[in-house]
């Protein structure tokens, strides 16, 4: 492979800025360019295989078993979801072969072997998902007739998702509509003054959360989320709601059908690494409930925690990711304030992130960004570009041999605790390669 | 019922098959495809991909405007974009369910792309629903042509090895040790097809030798071609001393590809089984088929043929296991990366 311009595309925050949000190089544009699959953005390309993707979101109802209709292409990196992932027993494939996609015959099939599925298991599924691909968008199907007739002759609840990557850019990208569909089976209930949901992630927020303790404060005793659900049950008590609070962005879809079926209003609450900003949001959100709210304690304890690592650590070097549980410009702005260097930073752009983007240009001008799915990244060489620490999977990739937080752990950072985790993780990566503390 | 598989999961696509056999010739690839399929093929069916060994394996990154409107045009841009990047000796694209569905023309697209870039430019066809062998087969019959030189004097003692990508591998080291056991033979080099030069010098190979029904093709062009002659032929490990053991005076069924398959019947055979039963799902080349060969199409006719107790033995990969909770008997595992993933 001959190199021609052999440097990897980027462009400093202070450029990006001065272009703005419309005139986003296109570079950094995945539908401009081909997409490089580095080993870095793998979970993009592929988040069935890496993180929670449509088939792994898709079976986070309780004792919920799935179906996936395509070509056995589609099915293939869910060989790694059933070894690692627990989900062995949960997954079927419908198989499509030329005939059914030439005369869409297996949407004639697909009930009965619902039907075969659901008879075959000891227990009786809670509800049966079927997963469909790209070939079933193309053909236009409309799976929720199929579903509907599944449902009727196995007597069990049969919801469809959508796995087309096609749409990955569009209106209704495919993770935001599994969350969707994991909310259609609720149904109309009387609301519970003192319970909320919160909605976003498909695993449970730290346990050390101070959101649980705070929503107590302001009279909420019921606190659900959908992956601390034990049992079906507890699963439909959900629309039992009095609001949703809105954790992660991909659920505004799903919010927005609650609040059209189910009368339930939501809020929409950001992940932010910025201690200042997260207690501001605090007081936007008692505003908004009209109940007051007291994080002082959890402030003081991230101030100190902050007053610490910057002390500690004040000048280290950091490359941060996209693939990891944070926005990478709000992360990089709030560890730039912290005292941190932020060299680069591998991640999608989107015109939303210029609210940090202009902060970060006053705080560090000459960070600079890159993508991590631009063909130029074929040649980013780690010596080139020297740091001490990464956050996030991909910039573990492209820097080896540093201290590496890999921030991606199933289990939610939020609030003043993610801070703290935060920052305790990335002290002990740095103490164990050997950073002088001060 | 047909085309439902309820224990295990889809083998190794067409698309992976062909990317395999693309994999580190220096050509850019482009999976023609909305971003998951690249991601399986890196992800998962490409080990190599995490050696650090770069290759400019890329996704087209469709879009439903693309599949809608047919915007051959833009994809013809990207590449060409990326190929200001990537000096490359040769663009190929790959299909996959979009294209299939969508009727991309390839050839066009491959006029279009080699007449901007001035390199060859060419297309293996997989649609997805093909299994790994069919697209390292395509794969094979698209680069030989495009990519061999005009006739080269033979070398004495060069030897080209086909089919032996990662898929077909029982281990990451197995290239090494095949390269090992021909030198014994007293063959001096050994190619693998899996550089530029192993393509344009083919025709200085002796000998070729096929280790994957999906290689035979291409051997026999090559033949046609060069003249050169072929030798099919399993070049991986002797089974083990324990499994030579636990076959004595049993009743054997072995499931893998077929050349494979064939060389540990005839092993197990010679171990003492009182019988040998070959399986499997992948191509049956007739040249090289065993007589009674069962060629599965189904999950359940796997389970049909092993669920029971008419074997005493079986040697195959242990993912086929989930599917046999009747079976009893002794289950070796003989791992193979386009059923697994795993070695």
């Amino acid at each position: 492979m001959e190199h021609k311009h052999s440097q990897p595309y980027a462009i400093t925050v202070q450029d990006l800025v001065r272009r703005g949000k419309d005139q986003i190089p296109e570079e950094l544009l995945s539908s401009e360019h081909l997409i490089y699959n580095s080993p870095a953005a793998l979970a993009f390309n592929s988040p069935g295989a890496q993180g929670f993707g449509v088939k792994r979101a898709g079976l986070s109802i309780p004792g919920s078993i799935m179906l996936l209709i395509g070509p056995g292409c589609c099915g293939r990196n869910t060989t790694i979801l059933g070894e690692q992932g627990g989900y062995q027993d949960r997954f079927y494939f419908y198989i499509l072969d030329e005939t059914d996609i030439v005369t869409g015959r297996h949407l004639q099939k697909i009930p009965q072997a619902v039907a075969e599925i659901v008879e075959s298991r000891r227990e009786k599924p809670s509800v049966v998902m079927l997963c469909m691909t790209c070939v079933d968008a193309l053909l236009g199907t409309d799976m929720e007739r199929v579903s509907r007739k599944a449902a009727s002759v196995c007597g069990v609840p049969v919801v469809p998702c959508y796995m087309y990557a096609l749409t990955r850019e569009g209106r209704k990208p495919p993770m935001v509509d599994v969350r969707r569909a994991l909310c259609s089976l609720l149904e109309k209930q009387p609301r519970h003054r003192r319970t909320v949901n919160l909605l976003g992630f498909f695993s449970p927020l730290q346990e050390d959360c101070e959101l649980y303790p705070i929503l107590r404060q302001m009279g909420l005793v019921r606190i659900q989320e959908l992956s601390r659900c034990r049992n079906f049950d507890e699963y439909l008590a959900m629309s039992q709601a009095n609001f949703n609070l809105i954790l992660h962005p991909e659920s505004w879809l799903a919010a927005q059908d609650m609040e059209k079926r189910l009368g339930i209003p939501s809020i929409t609450l950001t992940r932010l690494y910025q201690v200042s900003q997260i207690h501001r949001q605090y007081m936007a959100l008692s505003r908004a409930l009209g109940s007051p709210i007291d994080d002082e304690p959890w402030l003081e304890q991230a101030c100190q925690a902050v007053d610490t690592i910057r002390t500690r650590f004040s000048g280290v070097t950091v490359a941060i990711g996209g693939m990891q549980n944070g926005n990478a410009y709000e992360m990089a702005l709030a560890l730039t304030r912290y005292g941190f260097i932020v060299r680069e930073i591998y991640a999608s752009l989107s015109p939303d992130d210029f609210v940090y983007l202009r902060h970060l240009a006053q705080w560090s001008p000459d960070t600079e960004v890159y993508s991590n799915l631009s063909p130029t990244m074929l040649y980013y060489e780690e010596a080139s570009h020297p740091v001490d620490l990464t956050i996030g999977k991909d910039a573990a990739w492209y820097h080896g041999t540093v201290a590496h937080v890999n921030w991606d752990d199933d289990i939610q950072p939020f609030g003043y605790a993610g801070v703290l985790s935060l920052l305790r993780r990335i002290g002990s990566a740095l103490e164990e390669r050997g950073h002088s503390t001060r | 019922m047909k085309g439902l598989w309820k224990y295990i999961s889809p083998f190794a696509p067409d698309q992976s098959g062909a990317a395999a056999v693309l994999y580190g010739l220096g050509g850019i690839v482009v999976i023609c495809d909305a971003g998951g399929c690249a991601g399986n093929i890196c992800g998962f069916d490409e080990p190599r991909w995490f050696s650090g060994r770069k290759s400019a394996v890329f996704s087209a990154g469709l879009r439903d405007m693309d599949a809608i409107l047919g915007r051959d045009d833009l994809l013809v841009r990207k590449v060409c974009a990326a190929a200001e990047t990537v000096g490359a000796a040769f663009v190929a694209l790959v299909g996959t369910p979009v294209p299939a569905v969508i009727g991309t023309d390839f050839k066009a697209l491959c006029r279009m792309i080699s007449r901007k870039l001035n390199v060859p430019a060419l297309s293996v066809p997989t649609t997805g629903i093909g299994y790994y062998d069919a697209g390292m087969k395509a794969a094979y019959e698209a680069l030989l042509p495009a990519l061999t030189q005009e006739e080269s004097a033979v070398e004495q003692g060069r030897a080209g090895v086909l089919g032996a990508v990662p898929l077909e591998l029982a281990d990451p080291d197995e290239q090494q040790v095949i390269a090992e056991m021909l030198q014994r033979e007293g063959w001096k080099d050994v190619t693998f097809f899996d550089c530029l030069e192993d393509y344009e010098q083919a025709g200085r190979n002796e000998r070729n030798f096929v280790v994957s029904p999906a290689a035979l093709k291409g051997a026999h062009y090559l033949y046609e071609r060069f003249g050169t002659p072929y030798e099919i032929r399993y070049l991986g490990r002797p089974l083990p001393e324990d499994v030579r053991n636990a076959v004595k005076g049993q009743r054997v069924l072995v499931i893998h590809q077929q050349i494979a398959a064939d060389a540990i019947a005839e092993e197990v055979l010679r171990a003492g089984a009182s019988f040998v039963q070959t399986a499997g799902w992948f191509l049956a080349d007739p040249s090289c088929i065993r007589p009674g060969h069962i060629r599965l199409k189904e999950e359940d006719d796997w389970c049909q043929l092993a669920d029971n107790d008419a074997f005493d033995v079986i040697l195959g990969d242990i993912y086929f296991k989930r599917a046999l909770p009747h079976f009893t008997g002794l289950y070796i595992d003989m791992p193979h990366f386009a059923v697994s993933g795993r070695y």
